[in-house]
């Protein structure tokens, strides 16, 4: 027997100059239910759940909230209305304390204008009690780590006592263990009545939190089922909209002659002697969870940290590397793990894709302009990048169009050593895929890539060789095919 | 009703009729039309407010509308667009320059003293006041990017400093002051003033230094790497720094531009006025802001270009003239100046929401 639906969206329609973002989209949630929205990036899930949580206006369509017809004015109302969003971008404010940032907008008062200062630490404390964090209410936000703001993030909405939860992707940036526990307490917020509209991309995580899953494709809804009749591959091929040979294509390429060289890196309190090597045409996995050192070590290979102690060898030269203008003149490029630090927003794309080649297109610092337009059309066909207008903001793309374009950025300044810290966070697995695809494509022009994943299946299949790291300290190497989820795990543990 | 118009569109897009229809062409001239709208509102805000503003004062007032008027607002819109581009690239970097008032003095002082009292030569005596103007910036850019003090500090700071040294150079008096003119000594040269009130063909020679400036600035932030760069530091410093992009260097560069500009602007004000005193051009770094502003270059950095501003420097021109004509106090001038400041920005929030730029 069909269930009340506690909301329903009928015919939500939005567009945007150029793009329809959501043709037309209906959608329903029951009480007590986790619906999980997927789709490729610009499919429309963000533009949805903005419409939902009070941030964009719609076009047209008809929400209905318990039986009544509503209209969503800002996100204030959609708070009243006990609708609540966790933001994929964080939110919080650094400056502000743990306390204040979950009780930001209404701090508990004294005597009608005083804040309660102490109320609020420990009305802090219990909502993070309730999550099983160990979190000082006390502290800034800033000093923590982006998985532990993450974590906040979510403590806020909880916190507003809300009906519906709205999650963009909220796992991206958190370890295995505080995903376990985040899919616990999501199923522990259904059983109390609370329904959540959960985005992902990892479609691993499907079955663990959801009982129905909708897949949208261009602005327009695919279907609904229910989680288990969604099997991988028919929610793939519904995103994707074709069928998807495979999601890790790697291709066996011989490694040539080593190109990178590291020995007894050292930078105290962060990384312990660390060596090891990467040669040409090769994928070297960096594995460890947060805090292990991993983007603390390709950070200082980038000249972006001060080392105490070693040597890095490129092509079997000895280097120093003090800022990231010497890396990239040894041919390094760095894909930054946040993309919003190695991307200019109000740039256009194009001047994104030569920014780390200017001496490339220019002459006695005159820019060539038809050389620089033909290098960015070249990219922007070759990834395919969307929509293909070089003129283009960056900030006008979606996620996954945005690191196709920082991708770019170092294949335009003809990096040999690529650096991809967390290459395919908050990216689909039609593009993931696609990514995987250049990765072949590069190593066999000789490239060496170095990649910090916290994806296990990702780093498993892709890799040639990988190194697990725990507290600085490189615990221990793979080959490709040696290793193991569970090893591994263990090994950086 | 569908038969009817799919007639209607085989009329339309039969390539072989003689006559396009006239529906069709309507169709294209509103399209046309929407497009032109579209262009004018992601780029043309400023432009279009200035055509607004002629056309009003054309009709409320016959002395408007007259060549000589005209270029008598070029001539008075020259000091604040010159300062205003300079602001404009220092803003682009993500900076904010409060000292370019105190620096136009300082250089004005320095090339006026130097021609008048130590009698070196009007070449060598302007090129000392650009150095000083320059200098200055480049000390300011250090300060910033070194001592890592915010930008607003800083040039704060350098604008009492500044104001100070040029007090100290001429000790309180204008250069030349009546003592020295009196004794017939310590004229400036007719070169400095020509630079300030001359003309070619009939074209008021600051207005020339304003366009050949624009142009240049233009050129810098469009064409070279240098501009890139600008744009990229401002739009976001860390991302620039990994993409291999000095951070202080291109920051340097951006304040001893800007110096250089305040020193050019310096001599050309001395030249109009036909003296140089250490208070000169007291409050132009705030007008060159609201120029930079009204032109519509984003202040946080990262956005926006020269040549808005010099259309932002030429409508608070055409604006004071205007208000002038029309009998308005100064007093009003200052008020109305604000709320123009306040609608242009309020526009412009309105149109980055409603169109993707």
């Amino acid at each position: 027997m069909p269930r009340e639906s506690l909301l329903r969206l009928e015919a939500i329609d939005k567009s945007f100059p150029g793009v329809h973002a959501l043709d037309h989209v209906d959608f329903d949630l029951y009480e007590g239910e986790t619906h999980v929205l997927l789709g490729e990036n610009g499919a429309g899930k963000s533009t949805l759940v903005k419409i939902l949580s009070g941030s964009l206006p719609k076009d047209s369509g008809r929400i209905i909230l318990r039986g009544k017809q509503v209209e969503i004015t800002s996100p204030y109302h959609a708070r009243l209305l006990g609708i609540g969003m966790v933001y994929q971008e964080l939110s919080l404010i650094p400056n502000l304390s743990v306390a204040e940032n979950i009780f930001l907008g209404r701090l508990p008062k004294r005597r009608s204008f005083l804040v309660d200062w102490s109320g609020i630490y420990k009305k802090a404390q219990q909502i993070l009690k309730k999550l099983n964090l160990n979190i000082d209410p006390e502290v800034p936000v800033r000093d923590l780590g982006l998985a532990e703001q993450q974590l906040i993030e979510i403590a806020k909405v909880l916190s507003l006592n809300l009906q519906i939860l709205l999650l963009d992707e909220p796992t991206s940036a958190l370890s295995e263990r505080e995903r376990q526990r985040l899919f616990k307490l999501i199923r522990e917020l259904g059983e109390r009545g609370i329904s959540i509209i959960y985005i992902s991309h990892h479609l691993s995580e499907v079955p663990l939190v959801g009982q129905r899953v909708t897949v949208l494709r261009d602005g327009k809804k695919i279907a609904t089922l229910p989680v288990n009749e969604a099997d991988e591959d028919i929610i793939i091929r519904m995103m994707v909209g074709r069928e998807l040979k495979e999601q890790f294509p790697k291709e066996e390429t011989s490694p040539g002659k080593p190109i990178l060289k590291v020995q007894g890196l050292e930078i105290k309190g962060a990384l312990n002697h660390v060596d090891f090597t990467l040669h040409e045409g090769e994928i070297v996995g960096i594995f460890g969870l947060l805090g292990a050192g991993c983007t603390t070590l390709v950070r200082a290979l980038f000249g972006l940290e001060k080392t105490d102690s070693g040597k890095i060898y490129v092509n079997n030269r000895i280097v120093t590397i003090f800022s990231p203008a010497d890396a990239i003149r040894l041919g390094l490029g760095y894909l930054t793990r946040d993309r919003k630090d190695g991307l200019i927003h109000p740039m256009s794309v194009m001047s994104n894709i030569t920014l780390a080649s200017l001496k490339g297109i220019s002459r006695l610092g005159l820019l060539k302009h038809r050389k620089e337009r033909r290098v960015g059309e070249k990219y922007v066909n070759e990834l395919r990048i969307h929509p293909p207008e070089l003129n283009r903001k960056l900030m006008y793309l979606s996620g996954g169009n945005q690191q196709k374009v920082a991708l770019s950025k170092w294949l335009c300044s003809g990096s040999k050593i690529l650096i991809f810290d967390e290459p395919t966070r908050g990216i689909d697995v039609g593009t993931k895929a696609e990514i995987f695809q250049l990765f072949n494509q590069l190593t066999k022009e000789g490239v060496g890539i170095l990649m910090i994943s916290s994806e296990l299946p990702e780093i498993l299949a892709m890799a040639d060789r990988i190194f697990a790291m725990r507290r600085g300290t490189v615990t221990a190497e793979y080959r490709r095919g040696e290793t193991t989820q569970e090893k591994l795990l263990k090994s950086v543990s | 009703m569908r038969e009817k118009r799919k007639k209607l569109s085989t009329i339309k897009n039969n390539p072989k009729s003689p006559i396009p229809s006239t529906v069709s062409l309507m169709n294209q001239w509103v399209s046309m039309g929407g497009e032109v709208i579209r262009k004018i509102l992601l780029k043309g805000g400023p432009i279009v407010a200035l055509l607004f503003l002629i056309t009003y004062l054309a009709f409320a007032t016959p002395y408007f509308f007259t060549v000589s008027n005209f270029l008598n607002i070029t001539r008075q819109s020259s000091i604040n667009a010159i300062l205003a581009i300079g602001q404009t690239i220092v803003i682009i970097g993500a900076g904010i320059d409060l000292s370019v008032g105190a620096v136009l003095a300082l250089s004005a002082c320095m090339s006026a003293v130097a021609v008048s009292y130590w009698g070196l030569n009007l070449a060598v005596g302007i090129l000392l006041g650009l150095g000083t103007g320059a200098l200055t910036g480049f000390i300011t850019g250090v300060i910033i990017t070194k001592g890592r003090i915010p930008d607003f500090v800083a040039t704060l700071a350098m604008m009492t400093t500044a104001r100070g040294l040029a007090l100290i150079l001429t000790q309180g008096l204008p250069v030349p002051s009546h003592f020295t003119a009196l004794k017939l000594v310590g004229y400036l040269p007719a070169g400095l003033i020509w630079l300030g009130s001359g003309d070619v063909l009939g074209v008021p020679v600051p207005a020339l230094i304003t366009v050949a400036i624009t142009i240049l600035g233009w050129m810098v932030m469009t064409r070279t790497t240098l501009g890139r760069a600008i744009y990229a530091v401002g739009g976001n410093r860390e991302a620039a720094r990994i993409s291999g992009i000095s951070f202080v260097r291109t920051k340097i560069i951006t304040y001893s531009i800007m110096g250089l500009l305040a020193g050019v602007a310096g001599i050309v004000l001395t030249g109009r006025l036909n003296s140089a005193n250490a208070l000169m051009a007291d409050g132009a770094e705030l007008q060159s802001i609201a120029a930079v502003v009204i032109g519509g270059t984003n202040l946080f950095g990262g956005e926006g270009g020269v040549v808005g501003s010099l259309i932002g420097a030429v409508i608070m021109g055409v604006l004071g003239n205007g208000l002038n004509l029309l009998n308005v106090s100064a007093f009003w001038q200052r008020v109305i100046l604000g709320l123009i400041i306040i609608s242009v920005v309020v526009f412009d929030q309105w149109r980055r929401r409603r169109f993707v730029l």
